[in-house]
């Protein structure tokens, strides 16, 4: 596997501050990899060292084998940041052909126009005149306008409606099936668990685990109860008793992860499986966790 | 080449959008020149050079107001909104986008010349020679350059409301100070004194020596020149240190 990025031991303070602290940790070609945190975890400062906006206080970050702030890097990206408007006194076509010039591939205009889902008519617009929703969408279509093999989303679906986020992950799932590398922040584990194949998730600046959605909700939610099962049970009849989130086989093992240990083993039980060498687990990443579980009750 | 093409059609699309270039840069000189020419009478040497000399009075004034205001304002605008941040991560370069920044300027500033210039000879039949415009033309732009590097100073600035506020402060001192609104005989002695030695003074004070028949003067040239070496240290100063979070 070839690594486009490289980070480390980062580590970025800001006025004695520490944002992140000594995180490494390299991302494949092809990947979809989603950074989860609560707010204030270093997910946007460590984006923006990537691409090489903020510089870190120590440690090395490649992309593509080259420091970020080199040309080659950045025909070779497109990121779409919190916070950034888009540029006021043109029209969409007209920012959208601006921006395009910029790349030597960048994707066709057309295509580009039809990633905003603008009417027609909106092609004219003055950019300011846009909704804050609209400019969303037209900075994911900036974002592509190179055409990038890497592709940043921090927090991308923040103010769009749900319609448009799911138009939205559906375009981002389309391509990461054409092998495009991306690489998005977000606080919702919905968003991560639906799209990513890998989660990093951060706290307090560090990485706390590093794995796929799977791994990441066995020690999430809590509890998971594992045991050598039968070998021709179907994954589904664990999926269907009380209190199990989800189950998956590995080495031979069936782990169930579960929100209410005893309840799950009771109906386990009950239901007569056979099940030898069984063990229960406690969450590792609880503080992680309820400071996400937190923010959701927020939003 | 072809991203500082588009990028500079772009820059200009968005100044000539821009309904505070209109007004300032545009309708108030050209509204002062009818006033103080026409309707106002003024106590000057002969009439016909005197509606010479205030028409350079306003082509420096609008040429000032854009490349400080204008520039300014709009670098604090992309800042604020991100749009700065954005673009470096694009492949164009800060100097590119500078650079097509400093070239729409340019273009404007010209075609605001050629609007005043005409408004000259059809509100007041001014009559210069060709090689009066055209030297002059070139000296507004040579000009520009010190106050296109203010704007890019107070560019720096975090917000846009301090930033349009400071900015229009310094651009009316300056005019005002400088005699572009009215000459700086009319000034006690000590305000002509501070006057020589302020850049608004000797950018208008170049146009003024064109059109009675000489060439700007060692000293309109040294304080220019000058005074852009001064806005450029200080703007890249303040990047450099901006940049070092």
């Amino acid at each position: 596997m070839e690594n486009i990025i490289r980070l480390a031991n980062i580590s970025k303070a800001f006025a004695g501050q520490k944002a992140v602290e000594n995180i490494s940790f390299s991302i494949n070609k092809g990947e979809v990899v989603a950074i989860l945190g609560a707010n204030g975890a270093g997910k946007t400062t460590t984006i923006l060292m990537m691409l090489g906006l903020i510089k870190p206080t120590d440690g090395k970050i490649t992309v593509f084998g080259k420091h970020p702030n080199q040309k080659e890097v950045k025909e070779r990206i497109g990121c779409m940041l919190q916070e950034v408007s888009v540029m006021d006194s043109l029209k969409v076509k007209e920012l959208i052909s601006l921006v395009r010039s910029y790349y030597p591939n960048p994707m066709a205009t057309e295509d580009l126009l039809a990633i905003t889902g603008f009417e027609k008519r909106d092609w004219n617009k003055r950019t300011e005149k846009l909704s804050g929703g609209q400019k969303r969408r037209l900075n994911f279509a900036l974002a592509l306008a190179g055409n990038p093999d890497l592709l940043f989303l921090d927090e991308p679906t923040v103010g769009m409606d749900i319609t448009a986020r799911k138009n939205f992950w559906d375009k981002v799932k389309s391509l990461k099936n054409n092998g495009k590398t991306i690489i998005f922040t977000t606080h919702y584990l919905q968003e991560a668990d639906e799209v990513a194949e890998r989660i990093i998730l951060f706290n307090n600046g560090a990485v706390v685990e590093d794995g796929t959605p799977f791994d990441l909700k066995n020690r999430l939610s809590g509890q998971s109860i594992s045991f050598q099962g039968e070998e021709n049970i179907s994954l589904d009849i664990y999926r269907k008793l009380p209190h199990c989130l989800e189950a998956k086989k590995v080495e031979g093992r069936v782990i169930l992860l579960t929100d209410h240990a005893d309840e799950l083993l009771n109906a386990l039980f009950a239901s007569k499986l056979s099940m030898t060498q069984i063990e229960v687990q406690q969450g590792k990443l609880e503080e992680a966790f309820s400071e996400l579980a937190a923010k959701k009750e927020v939003m | 080449m072809n991203i500082f093409f588009m990028q500079a059609k772009a820059e200009l699309l968005r100044m000539f959008r821009n309904k505070y270039y209109i007004f300032w840069s545009l309708c108030m000189p050209i509204l002062f020149y009818f006033l103080f020419t026409r309707v106002i009478s003024t106590p000057e040497e002969n009439q016909e050079v005197w509606k010479a000399h205030y028409l350079m009075s306003m082509a420096t004034f609008s040429v000032m107001g854009s490349s400080i205001m204008s520039l300014g304002i709009k670098l604090v605008q992309e800042q604020t909104e991100g749009w700065t941040r954005f673009m470096k991560t694009t492949p164009l370069s800060t100097g590119t986008y500078f650079a097509a920044k400093m070239l729409a300027q340019t273009a404007v500033h010209l075609f605001s010349i050629l609007v005043i210039f005409i408004a000259g000879v059809l509100i007041n039949g001014v009559d210069l020679a060709f090689l009066q415009w055209i030297t002059s033309g070139i000296w507004i732009i040579f000009g520009s350059l010190p106050f296109l590097a203010m704007g890019t100073v107070i560019g720096t600035m975090k917000k846009v409301e301090t930033a349009s506020g400071i900015s229009n402060l310094i651009y009316m001192a300056l005019a005002i100070t400088g005699g572009m609104w009215m000459p700086i005989e009319v000034f006690p002695s000590m305000m002509q004194t501070i006057a020589k030695w302020l850049p608004s003074y000797h950018f208008a004070d170049g146009a003024w020596e064109i059109i009675r028949g000489h060439l700007p003067n060692g000293s309109n040239f040294l304080f220019m020149i000058g005074y852009l070496f001064l806005f450029m240290l200080l703007s890249i100063y303040i990047r450099r240190k901006q940049e070092a979070v």
